[in-house]
């Protein structure tokens, strides 16, 4: 099954492509980076002229307080290029928080007072292109090649046939573990857990030798973090919210009560509930508030992109006295690895975001056609689409694997490869309007419902999928 | 008086009234002028949303809102709200946000009026002071007490522990057993500033020789509140319960920042109940039937505020 959805995300199109997806791995992905030169404002004046004059407004996530320095760095590296570029392009960008856009955007769009252009979390299009917000957008509207992007990205912007948007930028995660903490509770430390009973297993270890927190849960309503984590998991034992972990989905009914899903859901119990050696806090937790404890070196295991060590450095930077000490001895010994295997497969969230034109009926003050596909072709070359993904992502434009850009992530940023090789394990959200829903608040509810003992967990997962049948059957 | 002349009597006096009303419009025109602006822009932001929220309450509505694709369901959408278990749950957690929330604010509040109404050195310091959580932005303090409950890491938890109450952190918001009474603790802290400062005013109006003369004959400190202090208050008193009451029922901030309405739907009120199916599910139809139970709510306390209002003007002005 996981080599069929591999092959499903890999599948090739018909054009020609810059990279070869069925020879991926860490050492193809070094073997073309810096091989290939771009420009940038060349290959944009095709698409529009550098001395167009008009107005953009945009809206995306960028850096938060949370990110780390080089990306605030790149992001005002960014804005600054795109002014010179197209300096006629007057350019209003409003940085939203990632748990508020969504809400945000619906709100604005039931005004008619949407921006011209706005990049979403990768399961958010869907959902706005089937109601009729988004117009039809390929990469060849912007100059690039559809071969040019993960089949799989192209998937998430794909509806009833017509696309609407172009992959920004596409990652998946991976496990990322404190060697000393290993060192310290009896376990290998170079050998994180090849399997989720392995993470259940280590993570009890951890909390009864230490007494701190073995593995970071994050199960918080309303959160987009905790599907990314939980997900995961639950594919790797078989289950799913409906079958996109299949070669070719339906869609068609859910698979939260599954065998595979119950045990996955078990698995969090067992932890938070039986063992208690996750944070108790996990029910109101994001990911960002499990990086105080972990640079602490009070938990021992989670669940994050390359980017998190950056901010671990950073953090550690900002310590001072013991707690100075303590930071680096985290940063020294952090270290990353797949995602643990289930019985059914090895499985990550692929992940990204993608840039969407919103219809001009919806847009306030009008749609500036010719401003927004300079944007969208300034953003989406190799170039920006390799720089702006620096820590926390991979270019969703191929060709900027190829880049000098690229090289130079992968000889800086520790752990990369191992995020990167992770990508053919991906398993994107359904592509379904409902999705936004099913994973941000059905599957969180279902994880509180069994975590509180509100619920039995198999309660919880029959309740979970009865709720995701009934939103497919167009009932609450 | 025959019934046609008596009925013509009538008439002419529906007409005397009518031209009358008519006439006391035309001879204030200018006084209407005046508010004319302001009730335009009332009719546009405060009539036309609720007209447009009682409608689509009576609408099983699409996600995309085109008024075209709206399927009319009657009262479904109200049954649906009324027959939902969620609703009962979170009308319970609603009554009790809403009373514990205003009782406590205005106790203490009172207390802290009281306290601060007698002279003493330092007392516009620490008016100051008591002051700092009603003017704190209701986010940042969220934040910050989200961080003074952290269930792993929190100052209070860890107190807990020094001091020997418990022998580990006790789990303030992971817990749907304690999780309201945590965020309902928040809610006071914010808000028992407001209360003192409105009972503070109310203090300012009790005449300082009734105090006298109730010391002469005897009465005890007790006597004095009772007797002379509190019904001087009783005014103020409803305005700012009532007000606290309206505020503590469209609370939204605190649950939504410090908890989003969980764990497992346990710090749900209504406000934030009617967020979700709106904005995270777009069930708009039920969403707005929510709306619409909850205005009527609202203006049933609305109406009891006017009253006790004009009553408080009633109170001062002897009446």
């Amino acid at each position: 099954m996981a080599a069929l959805t591999s092959a499903s995300l890999m599948s090739s199109t018909v054009y020609a492509q810059s990279v070869d997806l069925s020879q991926w791995s860490p050492e193809y992905i070094r073997s073309i980076a810096g091989t290939e030169t771009f420009d940038t404002a060349g290959h944009c004046a095709e698409v529009v002229p550098l001395d167009y004059t008009g107005r953009l407004t945009y809206w995306w996530t960028g850096p938060t307080e949370a990110s780390p320095k080089i990306e605030h760095d790149i992001n005002n590296a960014f804005w600054e290029a795109w002014s010179k570029t197209y300096p006629n392009i007057e350019t209003d960008a409003q940085n939203i928080d990632y748990n508020q856009l969504l809400d945000r955007l619906r709100t604005t769009l039931l005004g008619n007072a949407g921006p011209m252009v706005i990049r979403l979390q990768i399961l958010g299009g869907v959902e706005f292109a089937s109601k009729g917000y988004f117009q039809q957008l390929k990469p060849e509207d912007i100059g690039y090649p559809t071969a040019d992007f993960w089949p799989g990205a192209m998937k998430s912007v794909t509806w009833d046939g017509a696309t609407y948007g172009v992959p920004t930028n596409n990652e998946t995660m991976a496990l990322i573990w404190n060697a000393d903490i290993f060192k310290r509770a009896g376990l290998d430390p170079e050998n994180p857990p090849a399997t989720w009973d392995d993470v259940v297993t280590y993570s009890k270890k951890i909390h009864d030798e230490l007494g701190i927190s073995g593995y970071g849960l994050v199960a918080r309503q309303n959160a987009g973090n905790t599907p990314f984590r939980f997900m995961p998991q639950l594919w790797a034992f078989g289950g799913g919210a409906l079958d996109e972990a299949e070669a070719t989905p339906t869609y068609a009914e859910s698979e939260l009560d599954n065998e595979g899903a119950v045990a996955a859901l078990q698995a969090a119990y067992d932890m938070y509930v039986r063992d208690k050696s996750v944070p108790t806090s996990a029910l109101t937790n994001t990911q960002n508030e499990n990086q105080a404890p972990f640079i602490a070196g009070q938990l021992a295991m989670m669940i994050a992109h390359p980017s998190e060590y950056a901010k671990m450095v950073d953090l550690a930077g900002l310590a001072t006295g013991a707690d100075k000490e303590i930071a680096d001895t985290v940063v020294a010994n952090m270290r990353y690895g797949l995602i643990p295997e289930g019985p059914a497969r090895r499985a990550v969230v692929f992940g990204g975001s993608n840039m969407h034109f919103v219809n001009p009926e919806y847009v306030e003050g009008g749609f500036d056609e010719m401003a927004a596909k300079a944007f969208a072709c300034f953003w989406n070359s190799p170039e920006w689409s390799t720089k702006l993904a620096w820590t926390g992502s991979n270019p969703g434009n191929l060709a900027g694997f190829k880049t000098e850009w690229m090289k130079e992530r992968l000889d800086t940023i520790k752990f990369l490869d191992v995020t990167t090789s992770m990508l053919p394990s991906g398993i994107p959200f359904p592509v379904i309007p409902e999705a936004t829903e099913i994973m941000n608040i059905i599957v969180p509810d279902m994880l509180q419902n069994a975590l509180t003992e509100r619920m039995t967990v198999e309660e919880a997962a029959a309740d979970a999928a009865a709720k995701v049948d009934s939103l497919l059957g167009g009932g609450l | 008086m025959s019934i046609a002349t008596g009925q013509a009597t009538v008439m002419a006096g529906i007409t005397r009234k009518r031209r009358g009303i008519l006439s006391r419009i035309i001879a204030h025109r200018t006084d209407y002028l005046y508010v004319l602006p302001a009730l335009i822009v009332m009719l546009v932001v405060i009539a036309f949303p609720i007209y447009y929220t009682i409608e689509l309450s009576f609408f099983r509505t699409p996600p995309n809102l085109q008024m075209r694709d709206k399927i009319w369901t009657g009262f479904s959408n109200y049954s649906t709200v009324l027959n939902s278990s969620v609703f009962h749950e979170v009308t319970i957690q609603t009554i009790i946000w809403t009373l514990a929330s205003t009782f406590f604010a205005f106790l203490l509040g009172l207390g802290a009026a009281l306290a601060l109404h007698r002279e003493f050195v330092g007392r516009g310091l620490l008016r100051a002071l008591l002051l700092i959580p009603y003017v704190i932005s209701a986010v940042a303090a969220s934040y910050v007490w989200k961080w003074l409950y952290h269930s792993d890491f929190g100052v209070i938890g860890a107190l807990a522990v020094q001091l020997g109450i418990t022998s580990e952190p006790i789990n303030f918001l992971d817990n749907r057993q304690t999780v309201l009474a945590s965020l309902i603790v928040v809610n006071i802290w914010k808000e028992f500033s407001f209360a003192m400062v409105m009972l503070m005013a109310g203090l300012q109006t009790v005449p300082d020789q009734l105090h006298r003369a109730a010391q002469v004959d005897g009465a005890n400190t007790w006597d004095r509140f009772w007797h002379v202090t509190f019904p001087h208050l009783k005014g103020v008193s409803m305005v700012t319960i009532l007000l606290l009451m309206v505020a503590n029922f469209n609370s939204f901030i605190i649950p939504f920042v410090m908890t989003g309405g969980g764990p497992a739907d346990a710090s749900h009120i209504w406000i934030t109940h009617i967020y979700q199916l709106a904005f995270g599910r777009q069930q708009w139809g039920v969403a707005s039937a929510y709306a619409v139970i909850l205005f009527i709510v609202m203006m049933a306390f609305g109406y009891f505020y006017v009253k006790a209002l004009t009553r408080g003007d009633e109170d001062r002005a002897g009446g």
